[in-house]
């Protein structure tokens, strides 16, 4: 595979003040990009993934490693790179003192396009995109959607090779976020390379074609999301739902075929009903042995369910923790 | 150069649909000093004639000096806010400190057509007054004006860049008002020998030299510094500060 983005040992540290010490924001991160790959990374906030992005886009100079765009380094050949690479940020820093239509324009006018061709352009990105009406509107006015779409508009004005997005559906309604997710599976469609970080697992199980996930400042797993899914132990979920005078828990733990029990929210909340999550390995009268262990401590059980794990079950179990919004 | 275009194109546009308040914005203070130092107070023999002359060259750099800082500081306090919108400069290709001369060039040619109608406006003020002795030698003006609007501009990048936006207002009270009091616009750095070495002190403020840059342009007959003092001051300073104000830009943007 020759890659269009090749990250390699990257660290940065963010150097301490005063009444801060250094945070080390990526520990050593390193992951190949191919042609064409819809390519997400997955993480908590703090995981280090809009640090990762800042270093590949220059808005973070790495302490150390090496980011390789195209075959340039991007921080010695800061300006070449910069005309290979799109970035959507999360903060959405549209030029407030423009029109729609002029932040388009301008943009393609940073990267030196010439009048009549950036003006072409601009016309047909806002025609793709559903702009056109809004096109004398200044940029604040428009809805959280319409404005990520004017983003992904003026990314695309200077045609970059490769697209970074920065957690590009938060804060979007539901009808915003599919409008999005169908811009970017287009996009991919005609063959331009992406790179989205999320922490919607739902959202990079069905775009991505590999994902890797982040904590704290290093990659956990990489592969693609069938693969990740296969690495759970057991392979598949049992949620049981229980009200119990005796913890259930420790018991189910030392049942055969039970590989690891999760309490994923403890009794009390609202009914009373302790919700856990096991993962298994299904078959062989397991689900017998499981009543077993709770009508022989007078537990009641109101909810089971066998399911196929999702990515997020995948993050959980590499983090032990559940996703931070 | 084809980005810094762009980019410089982009900032006189805004500017120029902003004309109107941020014009207001930078004359109303020459306007007021020239309503009642140059009208009023003349009037009841509270102060001498000449001062009238003095201070018009002192309110042009005074006016350069605002409205410099301002058209570097404002923009810069909305591209460094939460959205970040620097970002986008900082995306094209262009250098940061390129992105950073930029910004001096834009807040310097703001500052050049603040102070050019300065001058008209005040002297519409006073068209009445008699003993002004305002003659602009245009052949020095203009490089002159470009040159204190390239150090006001590049003055503003410097403390735009290191100073929180929320203290700006503090910097205009303990940093811009000192400065424009002690600035040698309301009297010429000549006549301060009658506070002794002292003077040599005032040279720190480059408003010193803004102001009597514009005395040697349109005030010819006041005594003012002697040219080779006065242009080794205001390059020197706009050298300073901008190199300064590209460095702080720059570790204020790239993490």
């Amino acid at each position: 595979m020759s890659a269009i983005l090749a990250v390699d040992g990257l660290v940065k540290t963010y150097r301490g003040t005063r009444k801060s010490p250094p945070v080390e924001a990526v520990r050593g991160i390193s992951f190949e990009v191919a042609p064409g790959e819809f390519f997400g990374l997955l993480g908590p906030n703090g995981a280090g993934k809009s640090t990762t992005l800042g270093c590949i886009t220059t808005l973070v100079r790495p302490t150390s490693g090496q980011v390789v765009v195209d075959g340039i380094d991007v921080v010695r050949q800061g300006k070449e790179a910069k005309r290979r690479l799109a970035f959507v940020p999360q903060m959405r820093n549209l030029d407030r003192d423009l029109t729609v239509r002029e932040v388009l324009a301008f943009h393609g006018a940073y990267f030196g396009l010439p009048k009549a061709e950036r003006e072409s352009r601009a016309d047909r990105l806002l025609a793709e995109m559903q702009l056109t009406e809004k096109a004398g509107a200044k940029p604040l006015t428009l809805s959280g959607g319409l404005q990520q779409r004017l983003l992904i508009a003026r990314a695309l004005m200077h045609d970059p090779k490769v697209l970074l997005l920065d957690e590009p559906t938060i804060g979007l309604d539901p009808r915003a976020r599919r409008m999005l997710w169908e811009t970017l599976r287009r996009l991919h469609a005609a063959g331009l390379t992406l790179i989205m970080t999320t922490h919607y697992m739902e959202e990079a199980d069905r775009l991505c074609q590999r994902v890797a996930i982040i904590d704290h400042g290093r990659i956990l797993k990489l592969g693609t999301p069938a693969e990740l899914k296969k690495a759970l132990p057991g392979g598949q979920i049992l949620d049981l739902w229980v009200r119990s005078p005796q913890p259930v828990a420790p018991r189910l733990e030392g049942l055969p075929g039970v590989l690891r029990v999760e309490t994923v929210a403890s009794p009390g909340d609202d009914d009373g009903f302790e919700r856990l999550r096991l993962f298994v390995n299904p078959g062989d009268g397991l689900l017998d042995r499981v009543l077993h262990v709770v009508q022989g401590l007078s537990g009641d059980l109101q909810h089971v369910s066998l399911t196929q794990p999702s990515l997020e079950d995948v993050y959980i179990h590499l983090t032990g923790k559940e996703l931070r919004e | 150069m084809t980005a810094f275009l762009a980019l410089l194109h982009r900032d006189l546009k805004v500017a120029s649909r902003n004309a109107i308040p941020l014009l207001m914005a930078t004359l109303t203070q020459p306007i007021l000093v020239v309503l009642v130092f140059g009208n009023i107070l003349p009037r009841l023999h509270l102060v001498a004639d000449e001062f009238r002359t003095v201070m018009v060259p002192g309110l042009m750099s005074i006016t350069m000096l605002m409205a410099g800082v301002q058209g570097v500081l404002m923009p810069l306090t909305v591209d460094l806010s939460g959205s970040r919108e620097v970002d986008e400069r900082l995306l094209a290709p262009i250098s940061v400190r390129g992105v950073a001369l930029e910004k001096v060039v834009a807040g310097a040619i703001h500052a050049a057509v603040a102070g050019l109608t300065a001058l008209p406006a005040m002297m519409l003020l006073m068209h009445q007054v008699t003993g002004l002795e305002v003659h602009p030698r245009w052949g020095a003006l203009l490089p002159l004006v470009v040159l204190c609007g390239l150090l006001s501009a590049a003055f503003g990048l410097t403390i735009g860049s290191q100073v929180q936006p929320r203290f700006s207002g503090l910097l205009f009270a303990v940093i811009l008002g000192p400065m424009m009091l002690f600035g040698c616009a309301y009297y010429p750095w000549s006549g301060l020998t009658v506070i002794g070495p002292l003077r040599y002190v005032f040279l720190l403020n480059p408003l010193v030299f803004m102001s009597e840059s514009m005395r040697l342009a349109v005030t010819p007959d006041v005594a003012h510094m002697p040219m080779p003092l006065l242009l080794a001051g205001t390059i020197g300073f706009t050298v300073l500060f901008t190199l300064l104000g590209a460095r702080s830009f720059e570790k204020r943007t790239i993490l």
